[in-house]
């Protein structure tokens, strides 16, 4: 005998799992610190090879000050510049990198509630029929 | 209105039907329309500026996933500027990469967005993007259009500085990657548009999400206004020459766009407007209900009714049938009926004689057809919808079984008895 309020269910749970569901539940297998320290880590490389790129465009476009300069200029400053540049980079990108993967991870969590709950409502249902 | 919204309906339809063909159809066009721009701005290497390569790296976008037209166009790109010199591609490719790495990963999935704004752009109507992505998208998305503008003006830097570059020799490496730098980063027209779109998805984003009537018309009015102030006190400050009529006008375009948009996406009825009031143990709630505007399209329907066993079907149940061969009968039904709430389809001007022949698991023999109740409900009207013969003649409605229905009440029939 078919049950119209299942079918309703299974369908609007396959739709969930087919479409954002998919994504969700692979942030909803992290415990939350757990994803934003692999979000975190991921954000550090690319901020890194970033970095390393802009540096090298940088180099590129004064290129000949730089090597008319290079044995005039204090290096140990130019280091120390560069370097509070890439922390100042990293960290930056790292705190928007926070913020947006605590978004997504809470309103992944709250999606996967709302699927949990029509699971359980499912089962229910199921047993209600036995 | 009603017209409009049958016609929405139809396409609706046409759509679901067609999906599995229309969807690589469109992809297959936005490629093709993308590569086609890219060898008409740049066409550098002669190669790509081939029809067949075109189709066929449209072809194969068409049925991969939408992030594989940014790699496909990011590839056309970068070999034009391979084309063009070898340090024009570096500093491409090294744009692209920082791109990718500082702000596509936030939106991985505004592919079509970072596609269709540099085409946009490329067609002198940009300011339908902002409008569009705030309606559609989210706040996230404004990372893809930056990204989109950016793209756009370090092609037109190219494109620009290219009979210069061309003219210089192998040995001046240094000076093609310095003009160029300077050409996109000097370009404060690019970081206008960039912040001005910006600005702008934000603003319609908020508002569009408000709760007040005719939200989304004050966010696409609010959105174009903002744009353009921005464009002009940005044109003030620097002195970027934008036009200001082109300005204006690619925001009335918007404005239509959005319209049509709107039409097809969040099409209410704010006359109906319903304000309900009511708590539990924890809360008190305040809903506000604004009911969709929707109108079931009229259909055709065309049964063969086989008369042998209809016969023997209305003979069992007392002979109120009768036949008349093939029938065609245009059904229309109309209904303004209620989002989340049920609402009943009304066919008037019809007088229904349903009888016997109806049967009591069929309910009254009108195109009754309750919505708003679940997918399910919907379902199973339809499906009885498909498997009824409506038969007029002058204004009179005659239920006439299908050859499946009369079978399975016959079956009914004979369990009862």
């Amino acid at each position: 005998m078919l049950n119209e309020e299942r079918i309703i269910l299974m369908t609007r749970m396959a739709s969930f799992e087919k479409g954002e569901g998919k994504e969700n539940v692979k942030v909803g297998n992290y415990f939350r610190s757990d994803y934003i320290t692999v979000q975190l880590l991921k954000a550090i490389v690319s901020g890194a090879v970033a970095f390393v790129i802009l540096f090298g465009l940088y180099v590129c476009y004064h290129f000949e000050e730089l090597m008319q300069d290079l044995y005039q200029m204090d290096l140990l400053a130019f280091v120390q510049n560069i370097i509070f540049y890439f922390i100042g980079l990293v960290a930056g990108y790292g705190v928007l990198t926070y913020l947006v993967s605590s978004w997504r991870y809470n309103k992944a969590r709250k999606s996967l509630k709302c699927y949990y709950h029509n699971l359980k409502k499912l089962n229910s249902l199921y047993n209600d029929m036995q | 209105m009603t017209v409009l919204l049958e016609m929405k309906e139809r396409l609706k339809l046409f759509y679901s039907k067609g999906e599995p063909f229309l969807l690589p159809l469109v992809k297959f066009l936005l490629a093709f329309i993308t590569f086609n721009t890219l060898n008409g701005r740049m066409g550098y290497m002669t190669q790509l500026d081939n029809i067949a390569v075109v189709l066929i790296a449209a072809l194969t976008c068409s049925f991969l996933p939408g992030g594989a037209m940014v790699f496909f166009a990011a590839i056309f790109s970068l070999a034009h500027m391979y084309a063009l010199s070898l340090e024009v591609a570096l500093v491409g490719l090294c744009v692209y990469l920082v791109m990718y790495l500082l702000f596509f990963r936030f939106s991985p999935k505004d592919s079509l967005v970072v596609v269709v704004t540099p085409l946009l752009c490329a067609m002198k109507i940009p300011y339908v993007v902002p409008i569009v992505v705030g309606l559609l998208c989210s706040p996230m998305s404004a990372v893809s259009v930056g990204c989109g503008v950016v793209v756009y003006y370090v092609i037109e830097a190219i494109v620009g500085n290219a009979s210069n570059i061309r003219t210089m020799g192998d040995d001046e490496m240094i000076a093609k990657v310095r003009i160029l730098l300077e050409a996109i980063t000097g370009n404060k027209a690019m970081l206008l548009v960039v912040v001005s779109f910006a600005i702008t998805i934000l603003v319609v984003y908020f508002i569009r999400r408000m709760s007040i009537d005719y939200s989304w018309t004050i966010a696409m009015i609010a959105g174009v206004m903002i744009n353009v102030v921005v464009l002009l006190v940005g044109d003030l400050l620097y002195d970027i020459n934008i036009s200001v009529g082109g300005a204006l006008l690619g925001s009335l375009l918007a404005i239509a766009v959005a319209k049509v948009v709107e039409f097809f996406r969040f099409c209410v009825d704010y006359s109906r407007v319903e304000k309900v009031q009511f708590e539990d143990d924890e809360y008190y709630y305040y809903v506000k209900a604004i009911p969709k505007m929707s109108v079931s399209m009229s259909t055709k329907t065309v049964k063969k009714i086989n008369t042998q066993q209809s016969r023997s079907a209305a003979g069992g149940r007392g002979g109120a049938l009768r036949h008349t061969g093939r029938i065609t009968q245009p059904s229309r039904t109309v209904d303004r009926s209620t989002g989340g709430r049920a609402g009943v389809n009304r066919t008037t001007g019809e007088r229904s004689e349903s009888g016997r022949n109806a049967g009591s698991r069929r309910g009254n023999g009108g195109s009754d057809n309750v919505r708003g109740s679940g997918a399910g409900r919907n379902q199973r009207s339809s499906a009885y919808t498909q498997n009824r013969g409506n038969v007029t003649i002058g204004s009179t409605v005659r239920q006439d079984l299908a050859d499946s229905e009369a079978e399975d009440t016959m079956e009914d029939y004979e369990e009862l008895y």
